[in-house]
């Protein structure tokens, strides 16, 4: 019986250490700073709207040929 | 049952598979450039309507309709309905997601040592999403969601369609992943779909029909803003305001979401803790040795959402298939039903609501106020196992680091060459499930607001976006720098 | 009777050591993905479905993108036929 209620409290604690750990994790990370961040968001901004454009072209490929068929 | 192997399964069906064959020699960067960006292009061009959709669906008769159920799961397996894309990139990167887990965890016996049995696992995922697929086209077709009355013929092709799109899904992705491309076929199809849905979402400029008297507007919030502001049937606030709000199409709220949790995303990817190490060999070399936060990437995301998956589609079929979505059945008592809503999507009920992103957070709080609990709850949970799963077997973990490290003579500095191992056992498991974490609970905030599927594509397509450029920045690098398309584009990316 | 040997010392640093080799090797033994044998496969942050090379029917990665292609074609020919023909078959 003890032993279970133990398994129970251990199992409690799980995610509360977890959480403990993980915050305690965050905070030994290093951040990127604000010049790098604008760095990658502007890299990443830039090859996701390139990407998205020509992705976007092949769709509107599609509304003439919709229009045709259907 | 001791002998038998679930993989040996797929073995009768092995000489029928298509396979792609091994580049012979080493693909140029320039070339893997173009096979990812063709692969990628042939997969949106494939999002093309399906043949033998009963009349009724066609014309929008939508009185008595079988709707989308599954609408705020599409953007992350770049699905679209009644495509030939359906079903998106779901049943290939959910059987590989399952099979490796399941042999991750011993449940599928494979000796990855031996190279008949790498074959055989690799043509029992194949097998298994191309039955999924024909599984999911089959619940589809006879719920009524392609129409009702449907003749012997129209279902035929509609399964021959939906199976076949899936098989050249596989080997769309087949095609990357064995190094015509980079990396990973399925991340890049993912990463390109879900950026083409947000330049459609924000600068799309077709036009959509929005209402019965024939108005249209653009699809993309931007170019809608513009356009209404313009139009003489509004006025000038009410375009704003519509905007801003309007709740069919994509609106400027969710496109600024949608880019904050981008801009999110960003940040937390360059979270890391840099381990200081130097080399064993030559004396005096000192770096560092990242461990990003998110060590699994978009994956955890990815793997909730493949449960979720399961389990939308396991209530559809038990709704819809077997009570027809009739409130007084017992079965639409306990799961929940479905509600049409804008004529477009089915939203499911009470229980069921449980598991689904509310529409708006307006209706999140007035009409599902457990959603945020439970929903969140099981994207961490999800997602947090399988992170802690997935970093130990998909060949990442501590014990394979320590194992590299060795192999190149690097040690961390302050410890004895048998502690790296213990070192990075502490961290990995621990980054990755934080990782995890955070993604989910960015993965749930962003969906609470009512972005419908949006929230968790961008997450997942920003993350694997991060994924695909690490790998193909070495590269890059390995190359020498040397690429024609880099120099045509002037060093852009990057 | 020979003399116990003390506690500690040499030769448990030995079989320890011992323990530790074998249960590595015994770890290592069942990899419990492709690219832990060290065949490519998935890694951490990447999912590959694909690396290895079954004999089934062999395709040529250029041949797949072309029937891709062509099946969207075919596809897109059924519409048009559906049309002509007035009726869904």
């Amino acid at each position: 019986m003890a032993k279970g209620g133990n398994q129970i409290e251990k199992l409690a604690e799980a995610p509360v250490e977890f959480v403990k750990d993980g915050t305690a994790f965050l905070q030994k990370c290093k951040k990127p700073g604000n010049k790098d961040f604008l760095k990658i968001v502007r890299a990443v901004g830039i090859g996701f709207v390139a990407v998205g454009v020509i992705g976007y072209a092949i769709k509107l490929v599609h509304i003439p040929i919709r229009y045709l068929i259907v | 049952m001791a002998g038998f192997r679930l993989i040996e399964l797929a073995k009768p069906f092995v000489p029928l598979l298509p396979e792609v064959e091994l580049p012979y020699e080493k693909i140029g960067f320039d070339e893997k450039v173009v096979y990812t960006i063709i692969a990628a292009i042939v997969y949106v061009f494939g999002q093309f309507p399906l043949v033998g959709l009963a009349k009724s669906v066609v014309v929008e008769d939508t009185s008595n309709a079988v709707l989308d159920p599954i609408y705020f799961l599409r953007g992350v397996f770049a699905a679209e309905p009644k495509t030939l894309m359906e079903f998106g990139i779901f049943p290939v990167v959910s059987s590989a997601l399952i099979m490796q887990v399941l042999a991750g965890l011993k449940m599928v016996k494979v000796n990855f040592k031996v190279r008949q049995d790498r074959e055989l696992f690799q043509s029992c995922t194949k097998l298994f999403a191309l039955l999924q697929s024909f599984v999911l086209a089959n619940v589809f077709i006879f719920s009524g969601y392609y129409g009702s009355g449907l003749s012997v013929i129209q279902i035929i092709l509609l399964n021959l369609q939906l199976v076949l799109a899936t098989l050249f899904v596989t080997l769309l992705i087949e095609v990357v992943d064995k190094g015509y491309g980079f990396a990973s076929g399925a991340m890049a199809i993912i990463t390109v779909n879900i950026s083409t849905n947000l330049v459609a979402d924000v600068f799309g400029v077709n036009q959509v029909p929005v209402d019965s008297e024939g108005h249209k507007e653009a699809q993309g919030a931007i170019i809608n803003l513009l356009q209404s502001m313009r139009s003489s049937h509004k006025s000038f606030l009410g375009a704003i305001f519509g905007a801003f709000n309007r709740d069919y199409l994509p609106n400027l709220t969710t496109a600024l979401l949608v880019i904050v949790l981008a801009g999110l995303v960003c940040y937390f990817n360059n979270f890391r803790l840099e381990l200081p190490i130097r080399s064993t060999r030559t004396r005096g070399v000192n770096n560092v040795y990242p461990i990003r936060l998110l060590y699994v990437g978009g994956l955890s995301v990815l793997f909730s959402y493949v449960v979720l998956f399961y389990i939308h589609v396991a209530a559809f079929t038990l709704v819809q298939l077997v009570a027809r979505n009739d409130p007084s059945s017992l079965i639409y008592k306990i799961i929940g039903g479905y509600a049409p809503s804008n004529n477009l999507l089915y939203v499911p009920q009470f229980p069921l609501s449980l598991l689904t992103p509310p529409k708006s957070l307006l209706d999140c709080i007035s009409r599902q106020p457990l959603t945020p609990i439970t929903f969140t709850a099981f994207l961490v949970v999800t997602g947090v196992w399988f992170a802690s799963l997935w970093q130990h077997i998909s060949g990442s973990s501590a014990r394979d680091i320590s194992a590299q490290f060795k192999e190149q003579g690097i040690t961390l500095t302050g410890h004895r060459e048998q502690g790296i191992a213990k070192e990075f056992e502490k961290i990995v498991p621990l980054a990755s499930t934080t990782g995890a974490a955070v993604l989910a609970l960015l993965v749930s905030g962003g969906e609470l607001l009512g972005l419908k599927g949006k929230g968790a594509s961008i997450i997942l397509g920003v993350s694997c976006g991060f994924s695909l450029l690490e790998l193909i920045t070495a590269e890059y690098q390995q190359s020498g720098g040397q690429s024609a398309l880099t120099q045509v584009l002037g060093v852009s990316g990057a | 009777m020979s003399t116990p040997t003390p506690p500690g010392g040499q030769r448990t640093l030995q079989k320890r050591r011992q323990a530790q080799t074998a249960k590595d090797k015994q770890q290592k033994q069942t990899p419990a993905s492709t690219r832990q044998a060290g065949f490519g496969g998935s890694s951490n942050s990447v999912l590959k479905l694909y690396t290895d090379e079954a004999n089934g029917l062999r395709v040529d990665p250029l041949v797949v993108l072309f029937l891709a292609v062509g099946f969207i074609f075919s596809v897109v020919a059924l519409h048009v036929v559906a049309k002509v023909t007035g009726k869904l078959f």
